[in-house]
């Protein structure tokens, strides 16, 4: 698919936006607390499928760059006032620099070993969020003011909501519009193959560096998206954990498709809500049963989930 | 040298050893499938509780404990690769890195042992394996030593010296080397290929296992101690990852590296030492501190 995306892909979004205001009205808090979180899963997944299912680079940087975006977003606003608006796009670049400055010495490296580069910076940008504890709190966490958005005061679930439905819907479209154009595919190409990307005079290097920058910018939009319903944020949040829920949702749902990654997102997030209501004193086999969904997802769903309807149709 | 310059150098070898252990267990798994084993860690720690087990339910005599819980990881290993990474690996998609669907395998693996682990009441509490072997602490020079890190070097280098002599000097130790370096040569000279896999995973299990043996007396036994396995991917990586004398180095450089910074830096900085010299060692020296040239993978 080359060009901008039709206006009728354009037109599945607007269930979304019409969810983001009416749903706060009808639904619990918790629920909205899960969507919360759902649509926040949702922005961070799309942005390492960018570079994991896009242009196949294996990386275990993006928690980090979440962490990267939610400290600054929410340290910009407490230390220095900076509105959420101005607050969260400069988190959002922060992460991207930083996403950068990685990217550029670990395109250098392949497979298992960019994988390991990368998860050794996760490690290490999570020690930093629990060492630097002038700035961050430390392990005690740290406090996080309830933001407002031209005069929205927005901190709670229900205010939060229709902000993060309108933030997931401008992240689909630019996924949309990233993924058909000329870097989109030769992100997909390098993908393919390095060296007839390379014979076919895309600049390899440059393209992973911004793939590796865009994903990274991905991570810091989620992370100022969690100071809109979050009051609180502590290390903990970006540990291993996590990018393997992430990963997971991805692979599970279907690598290098926007439907894909938001099927996994749904399916992986609801699922401990799932299992804690209909299993309930069965709460320890939990652990087992998600390794069991993971085996099995990627013993008969090689393509995901996505990718299982998508072949069922015959329409790819 | 100072005493305590000394003593943390021997205490650094020590866990360095079972570093190198878990390390040869992860290299292991690399050279056979191109992956890393997440799964290591639990490996690891499924080692220790069977160890705890066999000891205090099935009243094994301590020796014998090795080669039970040796023996049940090695199958559990081996059956993850034919059951599952065999089937992940026919069915891979044109286009589509296989390594992330074979690491998303060995991550549910992990889940799958802790969770299996975590359902026997017995493991809500931590425990400590009782030490092999007690007495009173031996003094060499200003070092002190227990009676339990001398054991657990002791054991460490017989296994490292028995897989040295199994990968030099066997058949299926040859037949696992040439399968390693090229799986298809290896096919056409009458290697059974996927029982070469096989038997990597399985002895890579059983490696990890031992390990958790033999850590389970100094460590707390947790269904979580899997974490461990960071420590070890550093220390394959200080070795280049794909060499098995490396990674014994590459260990016991850790151990004592770690002890080393907790004396003259800080005590909090230890855990960040493992991830600086995984970013450090790959990105000025991807083929490790001990290899000579950079050896390009084939493709």
């Amino acid at each position: 698919m080359y060009g901008a995306p039709p206006l009728s892909r354009l037109a599945l979004l607007a269930p979304l936006l019409i969810a983001g205001f009416v749903l706060p009205l009808l639904l619990p808090q918790y629920f909205l607390y899960l969507g919360n979180f759902l649509m926040m899963f949702a922005v961070l997944a799309l942005g390492l499928d960018l570079l994991l299912g896009w242009a196949g680079q294996f990386a275990f940087a993006h928690i980090a760059f979440f962490g990267i975006g939610t400290y600054a977003t929410a340290l910009l606003q407490i230390r220095l006032g900076v509105p959420f608006v101005i607050g969260m796009p400069l988190a959002a670049l922060l992460a991207g620099l930083i996403g950068l400055a990685i990217g550029f010495p670990a395109t250098r490296l392949r497979t298992v070993y960019l994988a390991l580069a990368t998860f050794a910076f996760a490690e290490a940008a999570q020690w930093v969020f629990n060492a630097w504890d002038k700035v961050t709190g430390g392990p005690d966490g740290l406090r996080i003011a309830a933001p407002s958005i031209f005069g929205y005061r927005v901190g709670t679930d229900p205010t939060a909501f229709p902000v993060l439905a309108i933030i997931l819907a401008l992240m689909i479209v630019a996924t949309m519009y990233l993924t058909t154009s000329k870097l989109g595919r030769a992100m997909c190409a390098i993908r393919e193959s390095e060296h007839v990307a390379s014979a076919s005079g895309i600049d390899v290097r440059a393209t992973k560096a911004w793939a590796f920058a865009i994903s990274a910018m991905y991570a810091g939009v989620a992370g100022g998206m969690y100071t809109l319903f979050q009051s609180f944020v502590n290390p903990d949040t970006f540990g291993f954990g996590q990018i393997v829920l992430l990963l997971s949702m991805i692979v599970v749902g279907g690598l290098g498709s926007i439907p894909g990654a938001l099927i996994g997102v749904a399916l992986l997030g609801l699922l401990p809500e799932v299992m804690r209501t209909t299993m309930r004193g069965l709460l320890i086999w939990q652990e087992l049963v998600y390794g069991l969904i993971l085996i099995g997802a990627v013993m008969f769903m090689p393509r995901g989930i996505w990718g299982f309807i998508a072949g069922r149709r015959g329409s790819r | 040298m100072s005493p305590l310059l000394l003593q943390g150098v021997a205490s650094g070898i020590v866990t360095g050893c079972v570093y190198a252990l878990i390390a040869l267990s992860l290299v292991i798994v690399y050279k056979s499938s191109d992956v890393i084993n997440f799964a290591g860690g639990e490996m690891v720690m499924l080692g220790g509780y069977l160890g705890m087990f066999a000891l205090l339910w099935l009243g094994l005599p301590y020796i014998l404990i090795f080669p039970f819980a040796a023996l049940v990881i090695f199958v559990i290993g081996a059956l993850f690769d034919r059951v599952v990474l065999t089937r992940v690996v026919g069915r891979a998609v044109p286009g589509q890195s296989i390594l992330v669907a074979m690491i998303i395998g060995t991550v549910g693996l992990s889940y799958v042992l802790k969770g299996a682990v975590r359902v026997i009441p017995y493991t809500e509490e931590v425990r400590r394996l009782p030490p092999f072997s007690s007495g009173a602490p031996i003094f060499i020079g200003p070092v002190v030593l227990q009676h339990q890190d001398i054991a657990i070097v002791v054991a460490a280098v017989a296994i490292m010296a028995a897989l040295w002599a199994f990968f030099s000097f066997t058949l299926i130790g040859k037949a696992l080397r040439a399968t390693s370096q090229n799986p298809r040569a290896a096919a056409l000279v009458g290697i059974p290929v996927r029982l070469m896999s096989m038997t990597a995973w399985g002895l890579a299990a059983a490696l990890a296992g031992v390990a958790g043996i033999l850590l389970a007396p100094k460590l707390l036994i947790t269904p979580d101690m899997g974490v461990i396995v960071i420590l070890a991917l550093a220390a394959a990586i200080i070795g280049g990852f794909v060499s098995l004398p490396g990674c014994v180095a590459g260990g016991i450089v850790l151990g004592v590296v770690q002890n080393l910074i907790g004396l003259y830096v800080s005590s909090r900085a230890i855990s960040l030492a493992p991830f600086l010299v995984i970013m450090i060692v790959l990105l000025l020296r991807p083929q490790g501190l001990f290899a000579g040239k950079a050896v390009a993978k084939k493709v």
